[in-house]
């Protein structure tokens, strides 16, 4: 099976390309929309998904994707099985700071708890970054895109700030406070 | 005016919207324009009640005319009680020039000869319908009219539709209808529902089919994408998708079906791990989907990605075969065939 | 539907009187820089992954009859109460008293007026001996209005009825309560919404207390489901219900109804007698709940995953996720209370 692979392509100059993966496609166009919008010193390329692998017919067209952001709805969860059965078709190179998983309706209390944890430890045992977004907003569609445009531009290779992907990975990935580890 | 007469106006009036009265009223058509003008409609309906009687008196109507007023209403909001479907089968050469007089003289003719106190009321709608009121009685008793009988039978075609039927009667109806519409037989067709229209557009297939070669154009809803720099990698799967849902459960508005039920009678599939999958017995259950519009629902469904594509045959068998009751029996060891019939 | 939760109506947890140690606290770990303030709960994620099976106990003769006659099917609202100041059982006959007065002057004053219902109220608070499982347990408190009719003798005609109640407390946490709180954290409620808010006006008042609204989210209704079905072979169960709604647009309504013994058997093909104790774990129940999600799943291809499990139902009782439960039968009616303080007490913020 073909892994979407990091760096097989050559990235074109002052271009972002960022891939959002949402089984539901709730979400990723108006998070999509913002993000374009936002942006205005370099060219941001968004790629909607539905779930990895992606179809062969448009690997030739497809850009070098710098960042993957995996949308779980945490009243669902199915969104949680897919980007689960999703993961495991990217290489593993994309792990070194170029995934990221983005939450919605976490506010919705002890309804989403333990499928939170969940998400929280997939994110933490791949050494990724987590962030909570507020979808019924535009504030908060706006804010989630300047988040991830924040990581994009440090993937791509854009960044002003002498700084990798990498290296703002270990920052910024989630982990999991050992009292919750136990099992 | 008697008190099942009285005892009918007043059901007709609780159901009936204030807005709509007057409507109706006028639909009837046995009370005069300044006898409805006269009354008020903004009074409570117990009121109003009182007034509508006095003009009925004054009229001189009778049970007769409020069973008449009662049709009016049912054929008004065909989409009150539970309606059940049948089809009639195998047609002599003469069904396909029965006319409504025919069809109504037959009818009559058939039924009292069965049954020796039964009031009827037919009417014949615009759309080719045949509304039929049935109240029964026996031997001894008059015809109740507090708990009519109502078949609607579309002339030409084998579909009829009937509301409130019990089973002391349901031999007497069928043997009438199949004799005055010249089949040889009736059978249920396992489809009903609140709502006679959805019912009858499903059975007719009066609905927006999309069949697996058409050409179509599903621009509407797979937009392109609002901005150039924005792709959608699952565009052509999902159009894909959409296809099939749409062929499964029809295109735009689809008729308004509110339930399905599954009987079923089959093998465990869960998952292989599970020590249950090599048990003889089968695994019974009953699934019921419901809701306010279900081929919609089924459609999102599987455009969505929560349902698998393609559509399986389970459901697709609601708008192929029109039914909306199905029992899945599967023969208990070994055989593995799936038939959606009884 | 768990989707109709939206930030506006999730309460925010606004309240500071921690009492407990091991509350998570946001400062604990400064790399969560996505955490979504608000969930800081008594139990913290404290989530327990086995629990003892339904027991058929003989609870009648713990419990007068009649008094837990009251308790079956009624179909209660569910919501958490945090603990209350200076409650005592002793004292419960003065609480009926000021209990009346309160809500005849809140009447009076005009607010939600009922027609009939002006005439009076007699209000009892009584007590359910037999219904804590354990010492740290408080006993259970159940409240009557009666409204007295205006004209003749008539009868008192109860109009609302509440219970709070506390099965198998988390022990440590009841345990550290200072002495002068009694943790009841399970309060169920029938009758009129204003009734219920003023009843709850007036224990907060008294009581220095605090009531929030109890979901039940779908691992709760898994797990009674699982326990419910576990009960089969002692007392027949009838039927297993289980409800769940799709967010397709109009929304879906899928309802599988399994045969008891059928769901018996696959329930006992996964869970093993043998393990700890007669414990369940929760491994087990979610292969359950999987094992009937994947037979619908070979049927009809939908994901029931992609929905939301609204509603689990047997003959023993049924639990709707948005907090409303009957009881159907005093037979396991300490497995579910069980349940549900704990729920209560995961949703009780510190």
């Amino acid at each position: 099976m073909a892994l979407l692979a990091p760096y097989t392509k050559i990235p074109e100059p002052n271009t972002a390309t960022i891939l959002l993966v949402e089984s539901e496609e709730k979400f990723q166009s108006r998070l999509a929309d913002a993000i374009v919008q936002r942006e205005n010193d370099a060219i941001v390329n968004v790629r909607l998904a539905r779930r990895l692998p992606l179809p062969v017919e448009n690997s030739e067209t497809r850009p070098r994707v710098d960042l993957v952001v995996f949308i779980v709805n945490l009243l669902s969860e199915h969104s949680l099985q897919v980007v689960e059965n999703s993961l495991s078709h990217l290489r593993s190179d994309f792990f070194l700071g170029k995934v990221c998983f983005m939450v919605t309706d976490a506010r919705c209390g002890a309804l989403t708890q333990e499928r939170l944890l969940s998400v929280k430890k997939l994110a933490a045992s791949h050494r990724c970054p987590l962030i909570c977004a507020e979808h019924q907003t535009e504030d908060g569609v706006a804010m989630a895109a300047s988040r991830l445009l924040t990581l994009l531009k440090v993937s791509a290779g854009l960044s002003p700030v002498a700084t990798t992907a990498l290296y703002l990975s270990t920052l910024t990935r989630c982990t999991v406070p050992s009292e919750l580890d136990e099992d | 005016m008697d008190e099942q007469a009285r005892a009918i106006l007043q059901r007709i009036l609780r159901k009936l919207p204030s807005k709509k009265t007057p409507s109706t009223l006028r639909a009837w058509g046995c009370l005069s324009a300044e006898q409805l003008e006269d009354l008020d409609y903004t009074q409570p309906k117990w009121l109003l009640l009182e007034n509508l009687i006095s003009k009925c008196e004054e009229s001189g109507l009778r049970l007769k005319d409020v069973t008449k007023l009662e049709m009016v209403y049912h054929i008004e909001n065909p989409n009150q009680g539970k309606w059940h479907a049948f089809k009639l089968t195998e047609p002599e050469d003469e069904a396909v020039s029965v006319d409504f007089t025919q069809f109504k003289e037959m009818f009559v003719a058939h039924l009292e000869e069965v049954v020796q106190h039964v009031s009827i009321r037919m009417k014949k709608q615009e759309d080719g319908a045949v509304w039929i009121r049935m109240a029964w009685g026996d031997n001894l008793t008059r015809p109740n009219h507090l708990k009519p009988t109502y078949a609607v039978h579309y002339l030409q075609t084998p579909y009829v539709f009937i509301l409130n039927l019990s089973a002391k009667h349901k031999p007497f109806l069928y043997q009438a209808l199949v004799l005055s519409s010249r089949h040889t037989s009736i059978n249920e067709a396992h489809l009903s529902g609140r709502s006679l229209t959805a019912m009858r557009d499903l059975l007719m297939k009066q609905y927006q089919q999309v069949f697996p070669n058409q050409e179509r154009t599903l621009k509407e809803r797979n937009a392109p994408p609002s901005h150039p720099n924005i792709e959608k990698e699952h565009a052509e799967s999902a159009e894909r998708t959409h296809q099939m849902a749409c062929e499964a459960f029809g295109d735009g508005t689809v008729p308004k079906l509110e339930t399905a039920v599954y009987k079923l009678e089959t093998r465990y599939r869960g998952s292989s791990n599970d020590t249950l999958s090599d048990r003889d017995e089968l695994f019974r259950g009953v699934v019921k989907f419901s809701s306010p519009n279900l081929l919609e629902s089924l459609r999102h469904c599987v455009s969505t990605g929560m349902a698998e594509a393609p559509v399986t045959p389970l459901l697709s068998s609601i708008t192929q075969k029109g039914r909306n009751y199905f029992v899945i029996a599967e023969k208990a060891p070994g055989a593995t065939s799936q038939t959606p019939a009884r | 539907m768990e989707g109709r939760v939206s930030a506006v109506n999730t309460p925010a947890h606004t309240r500071l009187t921690r009492r407990k140690s091991y509350g998570r606290n946001c400062m604990e770990s400064p790399v969560v820089f996505w955490q979504t303030p608000g969930h800081l709960t008594t139990l913290g994620t404290r989530i327990p992954t086995s629990r003892g099976a339904a027991r058929s106990r003989n609870i009648t003769s713990k419990v007068d009859p009649e008094q837990l006659a009251l308790l079956v099917k009624h179909e209660w609202k569910l919501a958490y109460v945090t603990p209350l100041y200076r409650f005592q059982h002793t004292q419960l006959k003065l609480y009926s008293k000021h209990l009346t007065a309160f809500i005849l002057a809140e009447k009076q004053q005009g607010v939600a007026i009922e027609v009939g219902l002006e005439a009076g109220f007699k209000v009892t608070l009584s007590t359910i001996h037999g219904m804590a499982e354990t010492e740290e347990d408080a006993e259970t408190v159940f409240i009557q209005i009666h409204s007295k009719p205006t004209f003749g003798a008539d009868a008192l005609k109860p109009v609302w009825r509440g219970w709070l109640t506390c099965v198998n407390g988390d022990g440590e946490y009841l345990r550290s309560l200072p002495p002068d709180f009694v943790s009841l954290p399970l309060f169920c409620s029938s009758g009129s919404e204003s009734l219920t808010s003023l009843v709850r006006v007036w224990f907060e008042r008294t009581f220095d207390c605090n009531f929030g609204s109890l979901f039940l989210n779908s691992t709760t209704l898994n797990w009674l489901a699982a326990l419910w079905t576990g009960c089969h072979p002692t007392s027949n169960i009838r039927f297993l219900k289980l409800s769940w709604t799709m967010p397709t647009q109009p929304s879906l309504d899928i309802m599988y109804t399994v045969n008891p013994q059928d769901a018996w058997e696959l329930w006992n093909s996964i869970h093993t007698e043998d393990s700890a104790e007669g414990r369940i774990h929760i491994d087990e129940v979610q292969r359950f709940m999987n094992g009937l999600e994947t037979h619908f799943f070979r049927h009809f291809k939908i994901y029931l995953s992609a929905g939301t499990l609204t509603k689990v139902a047997t003959s023993l009782g049924s639990a709707h996720h948005e907090g409303k439960i009957k009881i159907g039968s005093s037979d396991y009616i300490d497995t579910l209370l069980t349940l549900l303080t704990e729920c209560a007490l995961h949703r009780t913020p510190v």
